[in-house]
């Protein structure tokens, strides 16, 4: 069955026809033609899908894309909307954070969720931030560390 | 994945509507963290999906100072409606107040994206021996509010789970929240889970822990998840504890524990595993209320 929803995908406004038993996910590659959200594991478990949703980092895989009428939607695409880097994108790159880079869509909005949440995270903090974006070849060492640095440059005035 | 419908009621009158239709398999969803992977597996095929977020009091969180309680006499305590995430939980000034063990149980669950979706009604009503809110529901006493087309009722939680993924509930009806005493002022609760990953899977075995502060010293409750059909209670370490707390006593608990679980084997632990780490996790959560206890 379809249904006629209309929703904030990184600013932009969408009014789109969508069916009950397709996900967010879908929607977003499919029919809004976004595709740095991935396709992974569609099981929860990966975080290579994570989309912020109404503020809350999602996996966009487990979210029945009826539900997203009236959402605001962030994925990456979002953070270098006026043509400049993102700080955290900035830092994936001098950390080397990034090596096939499937997996860094999703490990940039769960990053970045954490900060709106938390601007001055502990080591801590980030892990079980990231507890559910699993990364296969950069290994966790270099994320963490960029995500650190991000962090700490915002105590600075 | 398979076609179905979705349905959004806003009203509990065309829930019902919609839950009694005969000719169709219609399936309630909440966070649809254990339902779509469910639909993906096969092994639910439903007509129609009736999504319950948007009836009234689903999200409720707050405490019950009489309101939103069914029954008389109800002591205060809080109420959760079903559709409560576990992040709220988890990030709730207010049930870590005096529910922590619930607030540590929520915080257990998953990751950080499972987390903002999975709702506590969804998590018992999965009926999974291995629900990580259930052990700490258990300690807490809670009810679980029920309503259906032919009126409400409120089952103990420990009737609630009936074996495994089998619940309480009658077809067509929806649990709407938990109803959660307030423990005595200076009880102590603790929650405790191993997993294969030290986060982010299902529980090998959980203990909740709760010493519930009485004019004598405590009263002991322990609960256990993932060791038997249903979440159980371990009623003889309870009373074993409320006695005495000495190493020797803390011993016999522990063996009292292991004594009443029936575990399996499956993908997550073998039932030996289990049946060692029910001893282990059950010491490790007796000494942590034991470590917030104030020194005499
Ligand atoms: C990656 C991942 C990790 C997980 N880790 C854990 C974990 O560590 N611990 C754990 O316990 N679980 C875990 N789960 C399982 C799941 O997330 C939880 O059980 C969750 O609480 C289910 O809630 P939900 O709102 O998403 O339920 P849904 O998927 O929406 O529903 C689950 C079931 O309950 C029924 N239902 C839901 N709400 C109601 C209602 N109000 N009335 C009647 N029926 C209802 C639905 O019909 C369905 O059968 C995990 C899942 C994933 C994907
Ligand atoms: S694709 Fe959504 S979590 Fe893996
Ligand atoms: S960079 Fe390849 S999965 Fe993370």
């Amino acid at each position: 069955m379809l249904h006629e929803i209309s929703l904030t995908v990184n600013g932009d406004h969408y009014t789109l026809a969508v069916h009950s038993h397709h996900t967010l996910l879908q929607v977003l590659r499919e029919q809004t033609g976004i595709t740095s959200p991935k396709r992974g594991c569609e099981n929860g478990e990966c975080g290579a899908c994570t989309v912020i949703l109404n503020g809350l980092p999602v996996n966009s895989c487990l979210v029945l894309a009826p539900e997203a009428d009236g959402a605001v939607v962030e994925t990456v695409e979002s953070l270098n909307k006026g043509g400049t880097l993102h700080p955290l994108q900035e830092a994936f790159i001098e950390h080397n954070a990034v090596q096939c880079g499937f997996c860094t869509p999703g490990m940039l909005m769960s990053s970045k969720a954490l900060l709106d949440r938390i601007p001055n995270p502990t080591e801590d903090q980030i892990r079980d931030a990231l507890v559910g974006n699993l990364c296969r070849c950069t290994g966790y060492l270099r994320i963490i560390e960029a995500i650190l640095d991000v962090a700490g440059s915002c105590d600075e005035p | 994945m398979r076609a179905f419908n979705y349905c959004r009621p806003t009203s509990y009158g065309e829930a019902f509507h919609w839950l009694a239709g005969a000719d169709q398999l219609v399936v309630p969803v909440a966070g649809a963290t254990d339902l779509i992977p469910r639909i993906r597996d096969g092994l639910l095929r439903p007509d129609v999906v009736l999504d319950i977020k948007d009836l009234p009091d689903m999200r409720a969180l707050t405490p019950t100072d009489g309101r939103l309680t069914s029954g008389e006499g109800v002591p205060p305590g809080l109420y959760v409606g079903a559709a409560v995430r576990m992040n709220e939980l988890a990030r709730s000034e207010l049930v870590s107040s005096r529910w922590g063990v619930l607030a540590m149980a929520a915080a257990s669950m998953g990751n950080e994206q499972v987390r903002n979706r999975a709702t506590i009604g969804g998590n018992i009503c999965t009926a999974s021996p291995a629900a990580d809110t259930a052990p700490a529901l258990y300690v807490l006493e809670a009810a679980v509010c029920i309503k259906g087309p032919d009126g409400d009722r409120t089952v103990a939680i420990a009737d609630f789970f009936a074996g495994p993924r089998k619940n309480a509930l009658h077809r067509g009806e929806l649990v709407v929240g938990l109803t959660i005493p307030q423990p005595p002022e200076g009880s102590i609760g603790h929650f405790e889970k191993l997993s294969r990953r030290k986060a982010g899977d299902l529980s090998i075995v959980s203990v909740a822990a709760l010493a519930v502060r009485t004019d004598a010293g405590y009263r002991w409750r322990l609960a256990l998840g993932a060791v038997g059909p249903t979440p159980l209670r371990s009623p003889e370490s309870e009373a074993i504890l409320s006695e005495s707390l000495t190493d020797e006593a803390i011993d016999r608990a522990a063996a009292s524990a292991y004594g009443c679980c029936c575990p399996i084997s499956d993908i997550r632990s073998g039932l030996e595993y289990r049946q060692a780490m029910v001893i282990n996790l059950t010491r490790h959560a007796i000494h942590a209320v034991m470590a917030q206890m104030p020194t005499p």
